[in-house]
């Protein structure tokens, strides 16, 4: 069983701090989702958790073998088809062909791809299959602990909810622990064993919330309901209310820093 | 039931007729890619013609006569000497301007410090005409094979280093992070990802560098001399050989055509396929 302990995590771009002693423990085996209003630092954390950030202060600890980290976008490269893509990792690791092979074709077959969508290029394949793709590369390391970055935030909503029942079924059938960053409430209530809050200026983890029951095993009704009761909490203000034209322009948009939105 | 014979002769004809209907659109899409350059060629070739018949040919020899002439300098020893000799000029010092101004301009691309200070330098050296080199590389090296390349490396280094700068700060950084989170050391993120990314943004650079590298290798051996179609250009000049004349700029096209279809084009292809054909 996996898990990570992020304490007292502090991280600045071009000295205006973006995080600010975060802390953040995800038990083993728990899927956490990272809530938080745009330009409040969660990618920064997810970064950072993912090893693609060394953070200025604060510490990391691993308690996993593997992760596998998934990103808006995809993050596909456009040269290569969706079997180098999911392939990408287990050659950086200098594995022999055979095992890539076999890790590719199960990796592939936990997402449902089929062999003629994996010798396609990304530009040949629709948004869905592109997340697909990004997932089947995470899974492909065999990660105990996954790190997902607002993954299908792109997608439309019918996608979006196949893409969840997606994570949902792989996480129960695998039992990896994770960090699922998100701003979609709902998203969150139906990936999450529990949902951080992180504060919009990133100072900090401001609470948690537990949705009721375990994750794959909520109902609709049971899913909204807790996303209407929680809208009321002071907890979430700044997630629900939070207008992102009244925030100062540096904290809106991350011009040097991971995202690299501008 | 049909025997398997007949099963295979069912499927023959369906191919066949499949490419049967697949024909015409074939041929319009042929016609719609090599429609529009060939009609081009022979615009430009009617307009050469008339021009002819206007200036008469020891103003401007017919496409035909100069299509003569160069077969006339292909058919012996000095032709393809003068050819090869210009050809070899441009590709030695477009690799050395390569590796120099490619190499530095993976620098700079990279490293702030470097990039700013470097550039006023370049704004100067792309700001300085080709044909001040030529002067200058003829006073400081004398009619020399060395003047040609450096003149031609000099001209198209700041064009190479410019364009890798701008490969390397316009690459999508995002993969690198994406081959971070996956452990991807520095060099790898490098090799595996960035390289790749940095290759097919400077493919056109490189086409340019070589068409403005034939063109001062031309000059620069018409006015230093020294054997190419340069020095040919220069010889039928004094003897007033227009038809030799053209013939030597038609030698130096082909040529260039050549190097770019030969190894431009199936660097820029393989470098940079993902992006389409238009790109």
């Amino acid at each position: 069983m996996s898990g990570l302990t992020l304490a007292t995590i502090s991280h600045a771009f071009a000295g205006r701090r973006v995080l600010d002693t975060v802390s953040l423990v995800i038990r083993p085996g728990e899927l956490v989702a990272l809530v938080g209003p745009s330009g409040s630092g969660k990618s920064t954390l997810a970064a950072i958790a993912g090893g693609i950030l060394k953070p200025d202060r604060g510490r990391i600890m691993r308690r996993y073998a593997r992760h596998g980290m998934v990103f808006q976008q995809s993050r596909l490269m456009p040269w290569v088809d969706a079997r180098d893509n999911i392939a990408f990792p287990l050659r950086l690791a200098g594995m022999s062909a055979d095992r890539i092979a076999a890790r590719v074709q199960a990796a592939a077959e936990a997402v449902a791809l089929r062999r003629d969508d994996l010798s396609k290029r990304p530009d040949a394949l629709s948004g869905g299959m592109r997340a697909r793709v990004a997932i089947a590369r995470a899974l492909a390391v065999e990660p105990d602990f996954l790190i997902f970055d607002e993954p299908f935030a792109a997608l439309d909503p019918a996608l979006r909810r196949r893409m969840q029942d997606l994570v949902l079924s792989l996480s129960g059938a695998r039992g990896f622990g994770g960090l699922f960053i998100t701003h979609d409430l709902s998203e969150a209530a139906r990936l999450a064993h529990r949902i951080a809050v992180l504060d919009r200026q990133g100072k900090g983890i401001t609470g948690s919330l537990a949705p009721p029951g375990q994750p794959g095993t909520r109902s609709e009704s049971a899913v909204f309901d807790f996303v209407e009761t929680a809208r009321a909490e002071p907890l979430l203000h700044d997630l629900v209310n939070v207008d992102e034209r009244a925030l100062p322009l540096e904290s809106t948009c991350d011009m040097s820093g991971f995202r690299r939105c501008c | 039931m049909p025997s398997d014979r007949g099963l295979i002769r069912a499927r023959h004809w369906l191919r066949l007729s499949e490419w049967a209907d697949m024909l015409p659109v074939l041929a319009g899409r042929a016609a719609w890619r090599l429609g529009p350059p060939l009609v081009g060629i022979a615009l430009f070739l009617a307009l050469w013609q008339v021009a002819h018949w206007h200036y008469g040919a020891f103003i401007l020899p017919s496409p035909w006569q100069t299509a003569a002439a160069t077969l006339t300098a292909l058919s012996g020893l000095a032709g393809w000497a003068a050819l090869g000799a210009t050809l070899a000029r441009v590709l030695v010092a477009l690799g050395l301007s390569a590796v120099i101004g490619g190499g530095i301009g993976l620098l700079a691309g990279y490293v702030t410090l470097i990039r700013a200070t470097l550039a006023p330098v370049a704004t100067i050296l792309l700001g300085m005409p080709a044909t001040a080199w030529v002067i200058l590389t003829m006073i400081w090296f004398g009619p020399s094979h060395g003047a040609i390349l450096f003149t031609i490396a000099i001209v198209t280094g700041p064009i190479l280093y410019i364009g890798t700068v701008d490969a390397v700060r316009s690459r999508d950084r995002h993969l690198e992070d994406m081959a971070a989170s996956f452990g991807a050391t520095a060099l790898a993120r490098f090799h595996r990802v960035a390289l790749r990314q940095i290759l097919a943004a400077l493919g056109p650079v490189i086409g340019i560098a070589l068409a403005l590298g034939f063109k001062v290798a031309i000059m620069a051996e018409l006015v230093t001399n020294v054997a190419g179609l340069g020095a040919e250009m220069a010889r039928a000049r004094a003897q007033m050989d227009i038809d030799m004349a053209l013939a030597n700029v038609a030698l130096a096209v082909t040529g260039l055509l050549l190097i770019e279809h030969l190894l431009i084009r199936p660097l820029q292809t393989r470098t940079g396929h993902w992006q389409g054909p238009d790109a």
